[in-house]
């Protein structure tokens, strides 16, 4: 019974929203058409074209000769990549810089959201939001400044560390590699919590204020509210989200492991991106077809990564991106 | 509906924020390239405004500059120097290359051989013809080594080249420095190894723990940052008594004809100099940030008076701190002082590995440096116009001009002719915003050190023998002649020695690409030092630490690039022999 009625409510759905494509329809929509071709245009110019450059990964590319004259060598740059043992490390460190970074905004995110929907108070609530999404507007190189300054020896957490006797020396958090993905995503937290609270603000605002009243009258609590009422109705833009950012798994990062990084933790700072700066565009290596071809595998486990958890959200009857 | 509403106002406030963010930068961009109000030359020719970058940490210059304006008016050329700025060189000039957007005149650091790989620039062969001033600078020996595989000349190294002979005063390369308040507060002694050094600094600070306005002191710090992480790395080289050559030493045992190159890296000395620093480290006399500060902070470290002491060469730190040692600062009793006045200035100390050997810290030839220099670029509009600069700021008026500043305002001459600096005019130079409205070095642009071509003055004051003694601080005096030694060469007695054909041979080592086996160890080797090094040092175990950074070592295949050492060395002796050098007896 209930099944019968989603079904018929989504065909009903597709007949509304997709008219077959006449000239009539094609002439009554002719506006909208443009306006979005501006968008089409756009993708393909700065999008798609730049893709042709994909083939210099082909070649031992030399600016000076161009891609005419480059010669051509196959797949030695994809071959070199993955025999070097620096490449698998920094896959390694991206992957994982990217997981963490995506596990815990999303979680903190929600649970920020949510909690601050609690406060009653409209006032504190909105100063509260306001200082929250702040950071967002710094540029990382800020960030990397205050982070940086913090954990010097003589930095704030060090100085309290000292004072309330935890420690007697000061420690050197940046020179220690095991710390180094850990500062990375609460810098991260640091500076996005408030920002990306912010759209699940909006969802929570547009959860239908019957169903907290009818959970009142079931005698749910507060938190029963937030575990039964709440997160459901988040669940669409979280999966929407989350599918989204799947794809930037490998965007793990640049400015902030760039200049956050040192020689001591070099092994775990250094992303697939400082990679390719590294080879393709340092003036002492000038490998473009190297960095073209890093650039060229992490697209393809981007691509990958989306499908894939596209298809599985598809399967489990959860909202996806197509 | 009302999500898809409220979600899509976000997202245009956010595009709009965003888009206000991106304009509000963007007045100061045009300002910048403005270049100011066109101007004439005095005999009526419009000034032409170029743009100079050069991929070294530098000050840049206020716009209306006075002595910029003069040179202008003289040259009818004004240019505008950029600086590196958070990138390091390599990768300033790869996003250079990659943009297309050049500046008109160059010094590519590290980078300067890709750019000529990527033809960017222009040949100096026939404007050298033309500009006497500019071919006066090398000999043709020394030109033939700028000579790139086309057979051309595309730069020239401005630095450390000497006019009639030189007259270096003070030392430019490395040393371990130390404060003279430090040796004066020990009664001047001798110190001749790392144990008395270290010895010396951790007495000093037990004694005076703070500064006068309570800073309380490092006794050593250590750069780490990129390359500049020789700081740390390459001392065993010279406490081995040899010189400068930057990527390995050149053992010449068996006769100069006979060169053969030695890795310092794996020697015992460097062995006990790293467990040196690694006792001292856990003794808390070494920064215990020295591994993670960038240059920046260690400069602003420097600037407070408060390391004792530091490995380092000259012109890498000396020059940024002498305007906050000269600026004075308040006590906590309320009284103002200066930190050059009490004594924080540095001196070098010509460590060695054991007391009483001899050592070449100090060169005392000129170092040709043929691995970058001043280049004109192929976006240069009026190349042969900016040769012409080049050349004439060689002309003595303008030479003088840059270095020692306008007569009657920042200098005087005495009725021999002598130019003199009075006790202000010395502040003067001191003073970093002084300096950015009035001075105008153009220092990546050819120069000369050593003697004035009017033959009783010196081409920078910084050599002129009057000039240097009376701009010494006190301190630094009375530490000169408690040594018996006028200049910062002789304090540091390293061994008299003429430069060997292959010197320095970090101007190969600079420009070696990662094309061949030795290029990839040499990056190998680096990155592994730039891991290990540190960890020795901050290391709990020393021993089987540096048992794993050895091994690790040997798995970048050193070897590969200690070959390509040898042949390179070999290569300038043939050179050398060509132009007739013989091994001295």
């Amino acid at each position: 019974m209930e099944n019968s009625i989603v079904k018929s409510k989504r065909t009903k759905e597709v007949d509304i929203n997709k008219p077959k494509l006449t000239a009539k329809e094609f002439k009554r929509q002719w506006i909208l058409v443009a306006i979005s071709a501006v968008y089409v245009i756009y993708g393909i110019i700065f999008y798609y074209l730049p893709l042709a450059g994909w083939i210099i990964a082909f070649q031992n590319f030399v600016f000076a000769k161009g891609i005419g004259g480059s010669k051509w060598v196959g797949i030695d740059k994809f071959k070199f990549l993955f025999s070097d043992k620096t490449f698998l490390m920094v896959i390694r460190n991206t992957f994982v810089m990217g997981v963490l970074n995506l596990f815990f905004s999303t979680v903190v995110a929600i649970a920020f959201a949510i909690l601050l929907n609690e406060v009653k108070n409209k006032y504190f609530k909105k100063s509260i939001q306001t200082i929250s999404y702040m950071p967002h507007f710094l540029s990382w190189i800020i960030v990397v400044a205050i982070v940086h300054d913090a954990l010097t020896s003589t930095g704030i957490i060090n100085d309290i560390l000292m004072r309330l006797g935890i420690f007697k020396q000061p420690y050197a958090f940046l020179g220690d590699p095991k710390l180094f993905w850990g500062i990375v995503t609460l810098s991260h937290l640091w500076k996005e919590t408030g920002w990306n609270a912010i759209i699940y603000l909006a969802a929570i605002t547009s959860i239908d204020p019957c169903l907290y009243e009818s959970a009142s009258i079931d005698g749910a609590g507060r938190f029963q509210k937030m575990r039964y009422v709440t997160l459901p109705g988040l669940r669409p833009t979280i999966m929407i989200l989350l599918l989204m950012n799947m794809g930037n798994v490998l965007n793990a990062g640049f400015e902030l492991q760039y200049l956050l990084g040192n020689g001591l933790v070099q092994n775990v700072s250094r992303t697939i991106d400082i990679y390719i700066l590294d080879w393709a565009l340092d003036a002492r290596n000038m490998d473009y077809s190297l960095g073209t071809a890093a650039g060229i595998f992490k697209t393809v486990v981007s691509m990958t990564f989306i499908v894939v958890s596209n298809y599985i959200a598809k399967k489990k009857g959860d909202e996806r991106l197509f | 509906m009302k999500t898809k509403k409220i979600v899509s106002l976000i997202l245009a406030s956010m595009l709009a924020v965003s888009s206000f963010a991106a304009c509000s930068t963007k007045p100061t961009d045009t300002q910048s390239s403005g270049g100011g109000e066109p101007a004439q030359t005095g005999d009526g020719k419009q000034i032409v405004d170029f743009t100079m970058f050069a991929a070294m940490a530098g000050k840049e210059k206020n716009e209306g500059n006075d002595i910029m304006e003069l040179i202008a008016e003289k040259t009818g050329v004004r240019v505008k120097e950029t600086w590196l700025t958070g990138q390091d060189a390599g990768e300033a000039i790869g996003s250079i290359i990659a943009s297309g957007k050049l500046p008109d005149l160059i010094d590519g650091g590290d980078g300067s051989v890709t750019l000529y790989q990527n033809g960017l620039l222009v040949a100096w062969d026939d404007y050298l013809e033309k500009y006497p001033n500019l071919k006066e600078m090398y000999t043709d020996e020394e030109w033939d080594k700028f000579r790139m595989d086309d057979g051309h000349i595309y730069w020239a190294n401005v630095f450390g080249n000497s006019y009639d002979h030189n007259t270096a005063t003070g030392h430019n390369g490395e040393a371990f420095w130390i404060q003279v308040r430090v040796l004066e507060w020990a009664n001047y002694p001798k110190i001749q190894t790392l144990d008395e050094y270290f010895k010396l600094l951790e007495d000093y600070a037990a004694a005076n723990p703070e500064l006068p306005d309570g800073t309380p002191v490092i006794p050593y710090t250590c750069l780490c940052e990129d390359w500049k992480y020789y700081c740390l790395e390459n001392a065993p080289m010279f406490l081995d008594g040899y010189p400068n050559d930057g990527c390995v030493i050149v053992n010449i045992d068996n006769g100069m004809d006979n060169p053969k190159v030695v890795d310092y890296n794996t020697t015992d000395t460097a062995k006990m100099y790293f467990k040196k620093l690694n006792e001292e480290y856990a003794k808390g006399a070494i920064d215990p940030d020295f591994a993670t500060q960038t240059y920046d902070e260690y400069i602003a470290k420097l600037s407070t008076g408060r390391v004792l002491g530091l490995c380092d060469q000259y012109w890498d730190f000396a020059y940024n701190i002498m305007g906050p040692f000269a600026s004075p600062l308040e006590a906590t009793d309320g009284t103002t002082f200066r930190l050059d006045e009490i004594g924080c200035d540095y001196v070098p100390l010509g460590l060695t590995a054991k007391a009483g050997m001899s050592q070449q810290w100090h060169s005392y030839d000129d170092e040709l440096n043929q691995s970058s220099g001043c280049a004109v670029t192929t976006s240069c509009s009026d190349p042969d116009l900016a040769f012409a600069f080049l050349s004439a700021l060689l002309d003595q008026d303008i030479h003088d001009l840059r270095f020692w500043g306008i007569e009657g305002v920042d200098y005087l001459v005495d009725d021999q002719g002598l130019y003199y600096r009075t006790e202000e005019m010395r502040e003067n130079w001191k003073s970093d915003s002084y300096k950015a409205k009035h001075s105008c070095e153009y220092s990546y642009c050819p120069q000369w050190m050593g003697m004035s071509k009017d033959g009783i003055n010196r081409m920078q004051p910084s050599e002129q023998p009057s000039e240097f003694y009376e701009g010494l601080s006190e301190p630094l005096k009375k530490c000169f002649s408690a040594y018996g030694a006028q200049t910062y060469s002789e304090f540091l007695g390293s061994e008299i020695v003429v430069n060997a054909p292959w010197y320095p041979l970090w101007s190969w080592s600079n420009n070696i690409s990662s094309d061949t086996p030795g290029g990839i160890a040499w990056k190998r080797m680096g990155e592994c030092k730039h891991l290990w090094l540190p960890t020795v040092v901050m290391s709990s175990d020393f021993e089987s630490d540096w048992a794993a950074y050895q091994a690790a070592y040997a798995e970048c295949d050193p070897q590969a690039f200690l070959d390509e050492a040898q042949q390179a060395v070999d290569e300038r002796l043939a050179t050398a022999k060509s132009y007739g050098w013989t091994a001295p007896v």
